[in-house]
């Protein structure tokens, strides 16, 4: 989990998102999202695991996934310090994208430890 | 369905563990080999040149606001201008370039690779599945689903009073095969994370027709809205170094 996408340009942003100017260069945009795919694809596997081991069935485990979910997006939110705009353009980067993109994931993992 | 069903530690050991192993290796497997297959083309001149122009285009569309206006009015000017503008494509020499793209056989052979690299592993594993391993319950996971579901994952089986959390081997190939995707983009690299629709759009936006994306940029470029951003940050450190001061 590497959050440092875009250091560089970061400090500029701040000031000029006020100006609704867009500073956001593609690559880094890209970059960060990458990351956030990552963490959010290794996070559903151990979720996964986890509530495997729990022996959680039915709706918990769901409810556990969607826990995780949230720890993550806490999580990558701390990770940009909270200044969410200077590494993002908009709330949904972080908090929706590859949400449901790890449930497969998630669902054979949490299928292993019952075996 | 009253009571649980016990499933045989055999079964385990020799369907379920096997299938998820072979599955994975087959995954990485295939990474290396598209990886070896990958032609390397000798880039064409024109083609490259085409592609630093639409670049250089798109970097200033991008930064527009960040000069004045009358240089970005002249750079627009250099790109799109009707006699000789770098995004100004003759009609005659884009149906050319076009044609030219279509049948270069390079192309299409790099196509099929990937597709049959692809294609051959999965219905290879599918038919091993279905061939080995069909007609008993394979495993139980742990979520309950409707009974519309059965026909989906108890096919072989022929089992009406089964729960439905009980699936056979086949459905284990179908959860291994999209939950193990998440697991190939971790120990594999970015390469493998794409799905293969959005690999399949990227060429046909990419690599078909460079005639086509110098005209659409051309476009973006003309209905670009110049809007100089400097007197905003005048006013904008104006009011901090007053905020300062006072």
């Amino acid at each position: 989990m590497a959050g440092q996408g875009n250091s560089s340009s970061s400090d500029k942003k701040s000031k000029e998102v006020m100006n609704d100017v867009s500073t956001f260069r593609a690559e880094n945009l890209q970059n960060n999202m990458k990351v956030v795919y990552y963490s959010r694809t290794f996070l559903s596997i151990i979720g996964g695991a986890i509530s495997g081991i729990l022996g959680l069935t039915g709706c918990m485990g769901f409810i556990l996934y969607f826990i995780v979910m949230a720890i993550t997006s806490i999580g990558l939110i701390a990770k940009a310090k909270f200044s969410l705009h200077s590494y993002f353009d908009c709330w949904n980067r972080i908090i929706l994208d590859g949400f449901l993109g790890g449930l497969m994931s998630f669902v054979l993992f949490w299928t292993y430890p019952f075996l | 369905m009253a009571e649980d069903l016990v499933l045989d530690t055999a079964i385990r050991d020799w369907v379920l563990i096997p299938l998820s192993v072979v599955m994975v290796l087959i995954g990485v497997l295939r990474y290396f080999v598209s990886k070896l297959m990958r032609s390397f083309q000798v880039p064409d001149l024109k083609i490259v040149k085409e592609g630093q122009v639409i670049v250089r285009a798109r970097n200033l569309r991008g930064a527009a606001n960040f000069i004045p206006p009358k240089s970005f009015r002249s750079r627009r000017v250099y790109f799109s201008n009707e006699e000789n503008g770098l995004l100004f494509v003759p009609k005659g020499q884009a149906q050319n370039a076009q044609a030219q793209m279509f049948s270069d056989p390079n192309m299409a052979m790099d196509m099929m690779k990937k597709n049959l690299s692809m294609i051959i592993p999965q219905t290879l594993t599918f038919a091993w599945v279905n061939f080995f391993f069909s007609g008993f319950v394979a495993a139980k996971i742990p979520f309950p689903l409707t009974q519309r579901f059965r026909s989906m994952l108890q096919n072989g089986i022929d089992l009406s009073t089964v729960d439905v959390s009980y699936v056979s081997s086949r459905s284990w190939y179908f959860l291994n095969l999209f939950g193990l995707r998440g697991l190939f983009s971790l120990i594999l690299g970015e390469e493998n994370a794409m799905d293969d629709t959005q690999r399949m759009m990227q060429m046909g936006g990419f690599g078909f027709d460079p005639s086509k994306s110098l005209s659409a940029e051309k476009d973006g470029l003309d209905i670009v809205q110049h809007d100089w951003a400097l007197p905003k940050f005048e006013h904008r450190a104006e009011a901090v170094l007053k905020k300062l001061v006072s």
